[in-house]
Order: structure tokens, then sequence, then C-alpha cells
């Protein structure tokens, strides 16, 4: 008997093969047709990460499609339906991951100005527009500090609207502006992903304002950015409600750098995310958690082919609870100190097979658990040891 | 004295190797495109996907070869001063989280030769051994 899963996979993967064999007649200069299917194996020794059981797993699977298609030159409808299967760490299923209409409302051949409109993905940080685009970001996993994929649904973009100004010029180099407003759809799986299955009532995300601004300079091989993040929540408890209703707020602020070299590359983000709690727990609970953490990354490319990876990654929920002691005091020790921090070490080496197919591998050294869902009410039940270890490789196609 | 003979010609293969004019690369676009020179850096922001329309209005139509193809290497290189892995993370971008259109990508240089000939306001790059119709040849400036 085939399950739902198989089915729905080999049905992108027909549609998938299909447009690949068409993809080539069926780019021009109005319709594009693109898509990837990646395939991996996960083993996570000492954590919840992915399964709660410790075997070798297949819940590593990212299949996408997407087209665009230019109405007039200045407008555009562009879309992609993603199919994401993680394990523990998001949703599992089909989603829409963008459907918007782009209109480009000025273009001369310094500026570009474009708005929009719909569902997009979010541009603000270093790999957030490809952190489900396998051979588009750096790793497999990537780190759970900035990417958590605990809240990949709604960090991942959102429903409104987007602008976006371009200038280049040989004086200035590149300088990119963004912002975008709108809200996630928050499901019942994604709102327990984060507060626990004891969170029965609604979450719901009343808005979320991001900006972003980019400079390269003129044939410069450094990049380097700044985001910030606005978002609120609200929580409606439900009539047999373990907790009460709640506003949360979160605020995100990075810096990235960025170097592309032959051989070398470097790029890092720095952030401070301030999460306020009020009420939830209680009617008059009030607190700010301050977190802060970055990474730093380097990559190596030995041929045309042949890249390996090194990345440290360093983050804390509470600035003021660094190690965890006052949580585990607070919680009479329910809750173990390593589960205020998680810090990774990652090495990987991926390989080009062809032009469109690469296979990636990569070991994670993990120290602490603040980035294993769900964070509001952790499991240290399953959880149980501060160091864990995880594997992980992937097999990735695209077109 | 074998050595000798050895060294000396070994001298002679590597000036003759390092002599022989590497191909130059030629910048194509349509004939509708009224342009004729281009600096690098223009070159650069068009491949770049950060200027989309020629000086006139027409839009600019972007081919390339495959990532690995020789001549794309040496057209990013050289011409672009990029190196072919950067172009494919602009592009990729731009394609995958719908912000953009990457350029079209055809698998060899005839093919690439034919799709600037008859797609109005295209650009691409060849090593041209022929005169084409429909195609003029963009001199770089600076």
């Amino acid at each position: 008997m085939m399950n739902t899963k198989q089915m729905l996979i080999q049905f992108i993967l027909l549609i998938c093969c299909t447009f690949s064999a068409v993809a080539h007649d069926n780019n021009s200069a109005k319709w594009q047709w693109h898509g990837f299917i990646a395939q991996g194996l996960v083993d996570v020794n000492g954590s919840n990460f992915v399964s709660n059981d410790k075997s070798l797993s297949t819940e590593l699977t990212e299949l996408g499609i997407n087209a665009s298609y230019n109405i007039e030159p200045n407008l555009r409808l562009a879309g992609q339906i993603v199919y994401l299967d993680g394990g523990n760490r998001y949703h599992k299923g089909t989603r829409i991951d963008y459907l918007l209409l782009d209109w480009a409302f000025y273009n001369q051949e310094a500026w570009q100005a474009h708005l929009y409109l719909g569902r997009f993905k979010n541009v603000h940080w270093l790999y957030s527009s490809t952190r489900d685009i396998p051979f588009a970001r750096p790793s497999i996993i990537l780190p759970q500090s900035v990417y958590f994929d605990g809240f990949r649904d709604i960090a991942v973009g959102g429903d409104g609207g987007a602008l976006k100004i371009s200038h280049s010029d040989d004086e200035h180099g590149d300088i990119d502006f963004n912002v975008s407003y709108g809200t996630s759809p928050v499901s019942k799986e994604q709102g327990q992903l984060i507060l626990g299955k004891l969170a029965l009532g609604k979450v719901q995300q009343d808005f979320d304002l991001q900006a972003s601004l980019y400079w390269r300079p003129t044939f410069s091989a450094w990049r380097i950015g700044a985001s910030i993040l606005d978002s609120d929540f609200s929580y409606k408890q439900s009539p047999s409600d373990f907790y009460s209703d709640g506003d949360f707020s979160f605020k995100f602020y990075t810096l990235n750098a960025l170097y592309e070299g032959e051989v070398w590359e470097f790029s890092g983000e720095v952030f401070q995310e301030d999460f306020t709690i009020k009420g939830f727990y209680l009617p008059n609970f009030n607190k700010v958690n301050i977190g802060q953490g970055y990474y730093f990354q380097t990559r190596y490319r030995l041929n045309a082919d042949l890249r390996f990876l090194a990345r440290y990654e360093y983050f804390y929920a509470d600035r003021d609870d660094k190690k965890g002691k006052k949580l585990e005091q607070a919680t009479g020790g329910l809750i173990p100190a390593y589960f205020a921090f998680q810090n990774d070490f990652v090495l990987g080496a991926s390989y080009d097979i062809t032009n469109n197919l690469k296979v990636r591998i990569e070991h994670h050294w993990v120290d602490g658990t603040a980035r294993l869902s769900p964070v509001v009410q952790p499991n240290p039940l399953i959880n149980n040891k501060r160091y864990w270890q995880m594997f992980a490789m992937q097999l990735m196609y695209w077109f | 004295m074998f050595i000798k003979n050895i060294l000396k010609l070994s001298l002679l293969l590597c000036v003759f190797l390092f002599s022989q004019p590497a191909k130059a690369i030629d910048i194509i676009v349509n004939s509708t495109v009224k342009t004729n020179t281009l600096t690098a850096s223009q070159i650069r922001r068009i491949y770049s996907m950060r200027q989309v329309l020629w000086h006139e209005g027409l839009p600019i139509v972007v081919y390339v070869l495959p990532s690995k193809h020789k001549l794309h290497q040496q057209f990013s290189k050289e011409v672009l001063r990029m190196f072919p892995y950067q172009l494919d993370r602009i592009w990729n971008k731009l394609t995958y989280s719908g912000v953009g259109v990457a350029p079209i990508e055809v698998d060899s240089q005839q093919a690439l030769i034919k799709a600037v000939m008859t797609t109005p306001g295209a650009i691409g790059y060849a090593e041209l051994s022929n005169n084409y119709n429909n195609i003029h040849i963009i001199k770089i400036k600076g």
C-alpha cells in the first residue's frame, strides 16, 4: 500500500520530470518554469530535533516547483509550491511558498523599484529567501539561532506587501533596500510547535514589519547588510485551557557580512532578539527576554566541484541568564540549565555531480537545547542530554 | 646534453603555449538593440539582473550557457570579474524566491547565438567565427 506521502512525492516528481523535459523550450522572455527535488538521510543522536527515536531518518524531503509569467514588461505574476518533510523541525506538508504580483514601477539604468503584493518571501536575512532551496543554502541544516525551523512557517514570509529599491552605479556600488509588511497564518500545528501541546487556544500574528539594507562596493568581494524586524502575536485561550490570554512581541535585529573569493568564502550574522511575553503563563505575567548570538561560517573550494564548510554558532535565549542557572532554579530543576543556550559546530562538504545535481554531507556537534521545539514548554524528558550530534546527507536536483 | 635539450624544448613549448592568444569573447546583442558600447560594470549589472531595460526602453533578455561551460566561466571571470558561483547565487535567489527572473540558460553556443538572433532585446556572449544576421557585437569600454 502506498501512503499519501509517497503518492504526493511521486506526483510532484512526475510534474518535475515533465517540466524539466520541456523547461528548456518553455523558458522564454515571457514564461519561466523551475523546480527542485531533494531527499536526504538524517541521524540525530541525543535530541528530538528531527524524530523522537534514535534511528536513521528519511524525514529530509524538499520538493518545489515555480513559475513566472510576464503579463506586461513591468508586471509579473510568480508563484511556488513546496512540499517539505523535516520530521519534528516543522509542519510536514505542501505549502504555497510565494504567490505574488511583481510591479516594477520604476526602472532606470541605475535605479530599480519593485512592489510585491501577495504572499512574499522574507529577503531580509542572509539566507532567509533560500532557506528551503537545498542547493542555494550553505548547509542542509541552517544556523538554528537565526533560521529556527520551529519558527519557519512564520519567518519565511508573509501575506501583504513588500517594496524593493535597488541602486547601482560605479561610484557607490550596489545598494538594496527592502521593506515588507504582512502577516502569516498560524496553523494549530504551528502554534503547538512553538507553545507545546498544552496550548489549546488560538495564536494569531497581528503584524510583521521588516526592513533591510545591503551594500556591496563596486567590484568588491564584500557585501554587508543589516535588518530589523518588529512583530506582534496574540494568544486567545480556549475554554479549558492551561494558559491565559497573552500578547507576545518579537523584535529581531541583525548585522551580516559576506566575502566571496575565488576559493575562500566567509559569512556571518550577529543578532539580538527581544521577546516580550505579557500574560499567557498567568494573567499578570510580564517578562522581556533578550537573546543574542552569532554564527561565523567559512567555505573553501578545493576545485570546481568540491567545497568544504565549517561553521560555529553561538546563542543564548536570555542575556541575563547565559548559562541557564536562573532558568533551572526558577523551575525547581525541572528544566535543566542547558535549555538556555545552543551552540553548534558544523563541518560539511558538497560535491557538484553535474550542473544540476549536487550531494551534500555535514556533521553537527551541538551543546545545548534552546532551539528545540517547543521552546515555550521544553521537553526535558526526551531532550535529556546537553550535548547532542547530528549527521545529514542530501542529494538534490534542480532545473 | 640530453637534459639541456629537453629543457630548451620545454621552454619553447611554454612560450608557444602561453603566447597563443586566448580566443576573445564577443558580447552579442540582437539588432533591435541600439546600444553599441557598454562598460564592464554595465554588463555586470545586466548579468546581475540589476539593469533590465536598454537605454532606449527595450526590455533586456539575458542568455547564458550552463555554469560549468568553459565559455561561461571565462566570460564570468574576464568580462564580469565575478566567479560563476556568485552569479548562480544571484540567479537562484531571484528564481526560487520569486523576486525576479534569472537569465535564460541554453545548452550550447550555437543555441545561444540563435536565441540572440531571434529575440528582440537579447544579449549573450560567444566566440564568433562568422558573421551573423540580426546580431551585432558590443564594444566594451574602459
